[in-house]
């Protein structure tokens, strides 16, 4: 296991700014096989399972999209019915809201244990990293049970506050967007710890000490060296945490309350409840497109951020 | 610890490849504590008679199930399902359900005639419920006897309702209509006014069986409409709560057992539905979950006599919607729903 | 200045960590409470929810889980392995398409995917995959973007000028990859795998449309109790769950050195 210390301070890689949404492409590979085409065979049998289980699947349901039930040809239907209705577009809206402030929760509390893990020597970064994956270990459901038994009106919280004194009425901490964003900011944050880990485990501790030593302070070697570096790193954070809330269920389902309907829980409804797999399809479509949207946008703002910030 | 890593997964490897596909009989029914009570009363009689097993799946909402049955062409992987009238009406409609012959279920003829209509050709009805009013007996002087009673100011901010997502939202948007001078198929309107005014009293909609229970059983809701069925497990359980049937009537939930195209062992499906219906196990499932019946032969006790559905008067007195019209009505009422109803509560 | 910089640094990571743990600890606590109501007295605890647990409802789905995720964490690594060499090392053009079509599942509400599957297998005739086959290919589809990553960003770490060093000192290609790459890529291999577990042990969406009647998985037997019951043995299975996985991060962390990626391979 030596080589690998030896590749971790090598000098010449310190500006890595590869992320995983855009990704390098002056590497190379070590080792060289002729043939072009051959380069693409590891990918055939990764390929063939997303092509049977995930691509001709989906293919059909896109299909669907466009045959509700009863249709014989083609239509739009049920598009423009997801587009003027605006319980559904009410749906979408706060679906967009609470993503994006799980996505800013998320990134703004795995950036510091991220760069703990990523700097310390101290013993206590094993128990910290046990504890920043532990919240994947235990099944969603009864962890966001967990959480309604610490906000809801009667949980530890409002009767600690009320026996208290601090209050007369309950604060209305669950079973709305307050709730829902706690929950899944909860469910997603080992992801943003880990996806900011790697960013930051690509700069250079070393360059971080020669601005201290040159008399850099904290905060500015932080936004001077260290932010800058790790954009890609942030916005890949952001954009994973974006998906994840936008297309869950059981958080908002259990933590929001009948009249918090996001577009996954209206999705599930559909093809559960409804049966609708048509109207189902097309939610999941305006869902896609969506986050096609915004991960553009996304890389967008990393290349602007990055040129801004970059010294 | 290579070695011992491979061998592990060879085990699981060869584990995962010999599950074997079942010569016995799959039943998909009723999950959680009420298990125990279906495998007492019918499923371990069955088996010891005849001479087989059954493996019990508990996955599932009948809604739920009706869903796997669709997206899998009627080859959902249970032989027998427990489902509503309405959705046995449906699937018989899509082709889904196997009709159900006299010759193959002979029980059937003992059934109530207009009930077994009601359910149509692919379903066996085995259990009838109807929709209960359930109150704290510790908050009410006197019981209620009327739905209107849930309207009562000192129940403001006391009772709980489902989500759409239980079909007992839907029964209950009917009754209310009834009860408020529309009717319960067509002109609904005074259903939904209804029941916006009752979210106004709710503290919230629910729509997991088990938890709008544990709401009035810990105190914080005094009253709700519940199925009698479990109304009467709860009662029996101890909690400090009692229910009735409102004078306005109710509507009644008719379950039927179903058997699927695709069924695998669609000969002992057959012979499972038909034993369910036999008088014995009727008796037997009807002082066991609490329910009531549509044989009307069956002896069960005073009590069972008294407060489930066990004659074609006790039937007669129900509001019976047009089921048939439920399912193409859903999509539309769940929208109303949402926009009527939910946003009222609060 | 710094002291106040570093002072407010560790209150953070203090505040997030109690974050994450407190509703782990309203779990552990609801899971030792008498009834369903939830006490944090700890006189009032009591074990005999985990008894409840040596049943053959709560043990069968636990192994078939146990199964499917162990056959979904080998099989994600090596595909996982596949892909991410052709990503990071390939100079092919087209790594940011073939990236975004690994990822892409991501970006699919997964009930969605459950039941697409579903009308695809029975529309394709392959009722029979249903159950296991379906659920072990359908977990990857999920966890194969992660495996990918996590894969991908190890590799990235692979400095060619130490491989051309090898090459140079008279290594062969087969000596390189032992000794060079493999070492490297290992950590991102198991924390790859170790996710792919953690992930397929706990799905319920894409799980509700695949199991077989009779062989269901644990999490959704844990969500099909909850409509029924509110008993707090579901907070005893989810807390036993817990340290089932954690014993088997502990054994991928001993064979494949897991934690070594966050050690920044220093170990």
């Amino acid at each position: 296991m030596g080589h690998a210390l030896g590749t971790r301070s090598r000098p010449g890689r310190s500006v890595v700014t590869m992320s995983s949404i855009t990704l390098a492409t002056n590497r190379g590979r070590p080792f060289r096989t002729s043939n072009v085409l051959r380069q693409y065979v590891p990918l055939l049998p990764p390929s063939i399972l997303l092509l049977v289980f995930f691509a001709i699947p989906m293919g059909m349901m896109v299909g669907l999209s466009f045959h509700p039930e009863g249709a014989s040809t083609a239509t739009l239907a049920n598009y423009e019915r997801f587009f003027t209705d605006d319980f559904t577009l009410a749906g979408l809206g706060r679906t967009v809201l609470m993503s994006g402030l799980v996505a800013i929760c998320v990134t703004v509390m795995a950036y510091p244990v991220a760069y703990f893990l990523a700097r310390s020597r101290s013993r206590w970064r094993a128990v910290v990293f046990a504890l920043a994956i532990a919240p994947e270990l235990a099944g969603v459901v009864l962890r966001t049970y967990g959480w309604l038994i610490i906000l809801e009106d009667q949980g530890f919280i409002n009767s600690g506050l009320m026996w208290l004194g601090l209050i007369s009425e309950p604060l209305p901490l669950a079973k709305n967007m307050f709730g829902v964003v706690v929950g899944l900011t909860h469910v997603i944050l080992p992801f943003g710890i880990l996806s900011l880990l790697t960013s930051l485990q690509g700069v250079d501790p070393s360059l971080e000490k020669s601005a201290q030593i040159l008399g850099a302070s904290r905060i500015s070697v932080l936004r001077h060296i260290v932010v800058p570096l790790t954009v890609p790193g942030i916005v890949s954070s952001m954009l994973l945490a974006f998906t994840m809330s936008a297309s869950a269920y059981a958080t908002p389902a259990i933590l929001g309350g009948a009249d918090f309907k996001v577009l996954a829980t209206m999705v599930y409804e559909q093809v559960l409840f409804y049966i609708d797999w048509s109207f189902a399809a097309v939610m999941a479509n305006v869902l896609l497109v969506m986050m096609l949207i915004i991960a553009a946008i996304g890389s967008r703002l990393e290349m602007r951020l990055h040129k801004k910030l970059h010294f | 610890m290579k070695c011992l890593f491979l061998a592990a997964s060879a085990a699981v490897l060869s584990g995962a490849a010999t599950i074997a596909h079942g010569q016995e009989l799959i039943v998909n029914s009723y999950g959680g504590p009420y298990e125990q009570i279906i495998q007492d009363a019918i499923i371990k009689p069955f088996e010891e008679q005849f001479g087989v097993s059954v493996i019990y799946d508990a996955v599932g909402s009948s809604q739920q199930d009706y869903a796997k049955i669709k997206a899998t062409n009627g080859r959902p992987g249970f032989d027998v399902v427990v489902m509503t009238a309405s959705q046995s009406l449906e699937g018989c409609r899509e082709g889904l359900l196997e009709p159900l012959s006299a010759e193959a279920v002979p029980n059937l003829a003992h059934l109530n005639a207009a009930i077994s209509a009601v359910a149509g050709e692919c379903g066996a009805v085995h259990e009838l419920q109807y929709l209960a009013l359930l109150y704290r007996t510790d908050m009410f002087e006197e019981a209620p006897t009327s739905w209107t009673d849930l309207y009562d100011e000192r129940l403001d901010n006391r009772i709980v309702l489902p989500t759409f997502a239980n079909i007992m939202a839907a029964f209950l948007t009917q009754l209310m209509s009834s009860v408020h001078g529309g009717d319960i198929d067509n002109n609904i309107d005074p259903g939904f006014e209804a029941m916006a005014r009752l979210a106004a009293q709710s503290i919230g909609f629910e729509q997991a069986s088990a938890i709008l229970e544990s709401y009035i059983r810990d105190g914080r809701v005094w009253a709700m409409p519940f199925w009698d069925g479990r109304a009467q497990l709860l009662v029996d359980s101890g909690a400090p709560v009692d229910y009735v049937l409102p004078k306005e009537g109710s509507i009644p939930l008719i379950a039927t057992l179903n058997v699927p195209v695709g069924a695998d062992n669609k000969e002992l499906a057959l012979q499972f539905v038909d034993f369910f219906l036999e008088k014995t196990s009727q008796e037997r499932w009807v002082e066991g979950y609490k329910v009531g019946s549509a044989r009307a032969d069956i002896e069960v006790s005073e009590e069972a006599r008294a407060r489930k559905i066990t004659t074609p008067a006790d039937l007669d007195a129900l509001l019976l919607p047009d089921l048939s019209s439920l399912a193409s009505n859903l999509s539309a009422w769940g929208m109303r729903w949402e926009r009527e109803v939910v946003p009222a509560a609060r | 200045m710094n002291r106040i910089v570093s002072g407010l640094f560790r209150v953070s990571i203090v505040l997030v960590m109690a974050f994450i743990t407190l509703p782990l600890i309203v779990v552990m606590a609801a899971s030792l409470s008498p009834s369903s109501q939830v006490t944090l007295v700890p006189w009032e605890w009591t074990v005999r929810w985990y008894g409840d647990l040596v049943a053959r409802r709560w043990i069968d789905p636990f192994i078939l889980s146990a199964q499917i995720a162990v056959l979904v964490s080998l099989i994600s690594g090596v595909l996982g392995l596949l892909a991410a060499y052709v990503v990071a090392f390939e100079k092919c053009p087209g790594h940011a398409a073939i990236m975004s079509f690994l990822l892409s599942p991501l970006a699919v509400p997964q009930i969605v995917k459950g039941v697409a599957i579903v009308l695809f297998l029975s529309s394709a005739g392959l009722y029979r995959w249903v159950g296991t086959p379906g659920l072990v290919a359908a977990h990857i589809i999920l966890t194969l973007p992660f495996a990918v990553r996590m894969i991908a960003t190890a590799m990235f770490n692979f400095d060619r000028n130490l491989d051309r060093a090898g090459q140079s000192l008279g290594a062969t290609k087969a000596q390189r990859i032992r000794h060079l790459l493999i070492p490297i890529i290992k950590p991102g291999v198991f924390s790859g795998m170790t996710f792919a577990f953690i992930i397929s042990f706990n799905n319920i969406p894409l799980s509700v449309f695949l199991v077989r009647p009779g062989q269901t998985t644990l999490p959704i037997t844990v969500i099909n109790y909850l409509e029924y019951s509110l008993d707090p043995v579901l907070a005893a299975v989810n807390v036993a769950s817990l340290l089932f996985v954690l014993a088997v991060i502990f054994v991928f962390e001993k064979i494949g050195g897991f934690s070594a990626q966050i050690h920044g391979g220093s170990k």
